[in-house]
């Protein structure tokens, strides 16, 4: 292979760099409207009453929306939340109003002077408040609302849903083992903190057509989700993406279009643009899961662990959106990667007076990671065995199931063991003790192994089209939008490899319009390499076969006795018989000036076999087609007087199945490794009694600064997966899944006391510690 | 976005800078002192502060003023803390000023914004505190100049349209030992659980803190029983802490117990230091 496997720069980069690329937000349009919103200052209360009259009469201002605007309640999974809070605001942060005005700064004034009156109510802290038997009931009208098929609710409780994933006989198990550890580990949710902020520009024009530009991972959903919320005809919602900067997950839920539609809905059509401040951004649009969970694990004295039991409690938020599909898949996986008999795992998704979840980098596997691994370590300590042993004892290989009992070959599953091996020579294992470095100083290593599969539809479509220029080069359109992992440049290589061109001859396009973009699902959960892949190397073949053929015909030649090569098309036995794309693309000009052909259209789709969704009492059915593993080690520094760390090392080996673009797939561990260093380090919201969230901007929603990073050792191994391009496995989210339970594991080592919350704040270690007792 | 209108003035003088206030608070224009308007903006998007009027000293060369002389040096309250720190006229000042915020904000925060402040912390006060600096001030009735222990008591006793025109201190302070100990919750950059800050003469070591109680301070008590050296650090420390000028503080960052514990581990580090 000459171009995939070879580092190429991102085709988008020197756009970035310069500043000429352009997001949501940054075009500036003279008869624009813009919007801004209310939101409430109570996590929990009923609206006594609203009066928006003074916003009303604020200069420039075109119109107030309350939740009178619209009936329609929204969701993915359950629809249970208005656009706008009705009578009743379930978070801190949640939209209450939306102005529409001439200015920003005219819509921002106005939004300021809506009134509203609260009855503050009580409020649901956490998933344990919401199991609480007198805890306030947030959705009384749980069981009308509809829901998906898979959603179990429990009516007249705060369980907005409940899956079972059950394999083998767990009494049986638990009886069989020799240890039994139980360990429980709880955190709140947190941030995305993506550079840029959502946004959402609508305009409705007289034939009703619906334009929609949005800073979206899933401009396809947004048109899928708006069509059915508002009865539109999905071919007459218009939804474009340009770049977005920085999504991890967040991007992909859909909540400032339907607010942003009633806007312009309430004035003639007419453009409005809504853009989220940082600290609404933070505070009323979606955000990582919190999860509070118990595992237990049985094994043998000499560490074969025999049974595991799991309970998760997430804490689903005000409104469950996507936050019950988040619990499903990290519960699809619970036991980590790892060979496990007996299972049972109870899943539960909660609803808290809390921000809603949208999915985060690890759809829910970097939670599930933490509660197995940190249980692993607690397992470790009890047989007193060297943890990396008892992780490579267990290792799960082809031939064992999966939870959802899905048998596993070396082509669906990576190669965890070797994973381990070359971790532990990356990161010295042998010396894996805690080291004194003087009086209060001590250097220590913790590692955790992860695996992931990745859920989405079962019918989840990814499409590509390649169109030749007149000069045989070719543009390359996909429906991935472009986040920021260069995910097109990759499948610019593939089409360059296959169809024998330079990389710099595919011509990539940017834009995702859902008029005329072959859709991507959603660009989300690891698949744009794998779906898209797939689909581009089908239009590429389609491609090659059009060029195949006409070349056929002008050379008098056999189909079969040509190849494709350095932009041309040869006589395999004969390579002076030839003929550049450019004179086939665009159809070939005899010398009498008649002409075949025409330009030539490549085509591909892709569509993943035999996926269906997990039935909600066994867990049993297929959410992904692959599971790929890692394992992962990092290095602290620790002061033992006060608990303040410095993270030395973070180390990340990975089976890639095959390395596309090295560099990029470095880049993409490496940053997806400091966003879990950050996640477990630094970043968690700090809510009050009441719910109200405290640390809304970056001064106080702290993320790891450039200077913070530690030193990144990344490595991969290559065992294929067969079915996806090139053989290659998936990169995007994996980097950073077991990095909070290494981290964690290193903290816990250092301060000698098992740590099982997160952020791993010195303070948070020194209360469990000494119990804050000093 | 700030979300108001309001007018900027520019004045080239003190006196003009001052009748404009006058004239404008009469106008009800809610006038502000703009220096490097960091806490302005920010507040003012938060609609956590209202204004129709701003009024930029740094137009006014005193404000703006950077000199060493043999006597005093000169630090007028318009200079950036980016700008002292690269100055080097003061390492002590550059030191703690460099802690606060980062460099890009540091860029536009100036001396006198930072130790008027409406945050609690003002840390680029404790160094002007250990100097014994003065400071010119004017108002009204004119520029007075006075003593810092007297002007600052837990935050700067301003009259209304004062401003800070400029620190005075002694240049022999500039070159003495110093240190600059910051303690973050868990960033590189961000609000203190604790700034210490000593400096060092011939009758001893002094010390001031910020983050510790609700407001920064010096206390020559704490002083002096931190400079008995015949006694052991930690019998000190905890002498210290009974003469602490508020509680220790509880919130967000750290609790009462925890602040208690990084402070006392930063002293013995910097009574070590100082003593080996």
């Amino acid at each position: 292979m000459e171009i995939v496997g070879k580092s190429v720069p991102r085709k988008e980069s020197l756009d970035k760099v310069t500043g000429a690329a352009t997001y949501t937000a940054d075009r500036i349009e003279p008869s624009i409207l813009h919007a801004r919103l209310a939101v409430s200052p109570y996590a929990h209360a009923r609206i006594v009453s609203l009066d928006a009259s003074a916003a009303q009469n604020a200069p420039g201002v075109l119109a107030v929306l309350t939740g009178d605007a619209s009936e329609v309640l929204v969701g993915e999974e359950i629809r249970d939340r208005p656009i706008l809070a009705r009578d009743r605001v379930r978070y801190y942060g949640e939209p209450v109003a939306v102005v529409v005005a001439e200015t920003e700064a005219q819509a921002q004034w106005a939004a300021n002077l809506v009134q509203v009156q609260y009855e503050p109510l009580p409020v649901v802290n956490s998933p344990a408040e919401a199991l609480h038997p007198d805890a306030p009931i947030l959705h009384e009208r749980l069981k009308e609302y509809e829901k998906s098929e898979d959603v179990v609710s429990v009516p007249g409780t705060n369980i907005a849903s409940i899956v079972h994933v059950i394999k083998g006989d767990i009494e049986r198990g638990l009886a069989e083992c020799e240890k039994i550890v139980e360990n429980t580990v709880s955190f709140g949710p947190s941030d995305h903190a993506a550079m840029e902020t959502r946004s959402a520009v609508v305009q409705i024009m007289p034939d009703g057509r619906v334009f929609i530009d949005t800073s979206s991972q899933a401009p396809f959903a947004v048109k899928k989700y708006m069509a059915r919320y508002f009865g539109l005809e999905p071919g007459r919602v218009i939804v474009r993406t340009l770049f977005v900067g920085g999504a991890y997950g967040g991007k992909s839920s859909v909540q400032l279009e339907p607010i942003v539609y009633l806007a312009s809905r309430a004035v003639g059509g007419r453009k409005v643009k809504l853009v989220n401040t940082r600290e609404q951004d933070i505070t009323t649009s979606p955000v990582r899961i919190g999860l509070q969970a118990k595992v237990k694990l049985g094994s043998t004295h000499d560490g074969k662990i025999k049974a595991v039991q799991i309970v998760y409690h997430f804490d689903g938020g005000a409104y469950n959106d996507k936050s019950s599909a988040i619990a499903l898949s990290a519960a699809s996986d619970c036991t980590g990667p790892y060979s496990v008999e007996n299972l049972h795992c109870e899943c539960l998704t909660v609803y808290t007076n809390h921000v809603f979840p949208a999915a985060f980098r690890g759809f829910g596997h970097t939670e599930m990671t933490f509660a197995i691994e940190r249980g692993i370590d607690a397992l470790a300590d009890e047989l007193g065995m060297d943890p990396w042993e008892l992780r490579m004892r267990n290792a799960i290989v082809p031939g064992d199931t999966t939870p959802t009992r899905n048998m596993l070959n070396s082509s669906n599953l990576g190669d965890l063991r070797t994973c381990l091996e070359r971790m532990r020579e990356l990161s010295g294992w042998e010396d894996w003790k805690v080291q004194q470095l003087n009086d209060h100083t001590v250097r220590a290593k913790g590692i955790a192994c992860f695996w992931k599969n990745s859920s989405f539809a079962s019918n989840a479509v990814s499409g590509v089209i390649l169109l030749f220029n007149q000069d045989g080069s070719v543009n390359l359109e996909t429906g991935v939008v472009e986040l920021g992992t260069g995910s097109k440049t990759v499948l610019a290589q593939m089409v360059a490899e296959r169809l024998r061109m330079s990389v710099d001859r595919v011509h990539v396009k940017f834009k995702v319009n859902t008029l005329d973009t072959p859709e991507h699902w959603e660009t989300v959960a690891s698949r744009s390499t794998f779906f898209a892949g797939r689909a581009a190397l089908k239009a590429a073949d389609d491609a090659s076969k059009q060029l195949i053929a006409i070349a056929a015909t002008v050379l008098r030649a056999d189909p079969d006795d040509l190849e494709l090569g350095d932009e041309k098309v040869f006589v395999r036995a004969d390579p002076r018989v030839q003929i550049p794309y450019k004179d086939i693309c665009y159809g070939y000009r005899y010398p009498n000036g008649n002409s075949i052909g025409g330009q030539i259209i490549g085509r591909g789709h892709f569509i993943q076999r035999w996926m269906s969704p997990l039935d909600p009492a066994t867990g049993e059915g297929q959410l992904g087609p692959e599971w790929n593993v890692g394992a992962q080690a990092v290095e602290i520094e620790m002061d033992t007087r006060d608990y303040s760390y410095r993270i030395v090392k973070a180390i990340s080996v990975n089976d890639a199945g095959k390395v596309l673009n090295p560099k990029g797939a470095f880049g993409q561990v490496m940053g997806a490794m400091a966003m879990g260093l950050s996640y477990a380090s630094h970043e968690g919201f700090d809510y009050t009694d009441e719910g109200i969230l405290l640390n809304t901007t970056l001064r106080t929603y702290s993320v790891l600064r450039y200077g913070e990073n530690p030193e990144y050792i990344v490595e991969f191994i290559e065992s294929p997966c067969l079915d996806a391009p090139f053989g290659a496995r998936s990169l995007g989210e994996y980097g950073l899944i077991s990095i909070p339970a290494a981290l964690a594991s290193a903290v816990s080592r250092a301060a000698g006391v098992r740590m099982n919350v997160l952020p791993l704040f010195p303070e948070t270690i020194w209360r469990a510690k000494d119990g804050g007792s000093v | 976005m700030i979300p108001f209108d309001f007018n900027y003035y520019r004045p080239a003088t003190i006196e003009e800078a001052v009748a404009l206030y006058m004239r404008l608070d009469q106008k009800g224009k809610w006038p502000l002192y703009w220096s490097g308007g960091t806490e302005i903006a920010t507040f003012a998007r938060l609609n956590q502060i209202y204004t129709e009027a701003v009024i930029d000293l740094k137009g006014i060369p005193e404000c703006r003023a950077l000199a060493v002389e043999e006597q005093e040096m000169t630090l007028g309250s318009a200079l950036t803390l980016s700008e002292i720190h690269d100055s080097e006229i003061f390492p002590l000042l550059g030191a703690t000023g460099s802690g606060i915020a980062d460099r890009t904000s540091r860029n536009k925060i100036t001396l006198g914004g930072n130790v008027c402040s409406e945050l609690i912390y003002k840390e680029a006060i404790l160094p002007l505190l250990l100097a014994d600096s003065d400071v010119i001030v004017a108002g009204v009735s004119g520029a007075r100049r006075l003593p810092i222990a007297q002007l600052f008591q837990r935050s700067m006793q301003l009259a209304k349209g004062e401003f800070l025109v400029q620190f005075k201190v002694n240049t022999s302070y500039r070159l003495r030992p110093y240190t600059s100990v910051k303690k973050r919750k868990q960033s590189a950059i961000g609000y203190p659980i604790i700034t210490v800050a000593t400096l060092t003469t011939e009758s001893g070591s002094r010390f001031a803190f910020s983050g510790l109680c609700d407001f920064p301070f010096r206390s020559e008590e704490i002083e002096k029983i931190l400079n008995q050296h015949e006694l052991p650090v930690g019998e000190r420390i905890r002498q210290a802490e009974d003469r602490l000028p508020a509680p220790i503080r509880s919130d967000m960052l750290a609790s009462a117990n925890y602040r208690r514990l990084v402070w006392q581990v930063t002293l013995e580090d910097l009574l070590a230091n100082m003593e080996a």
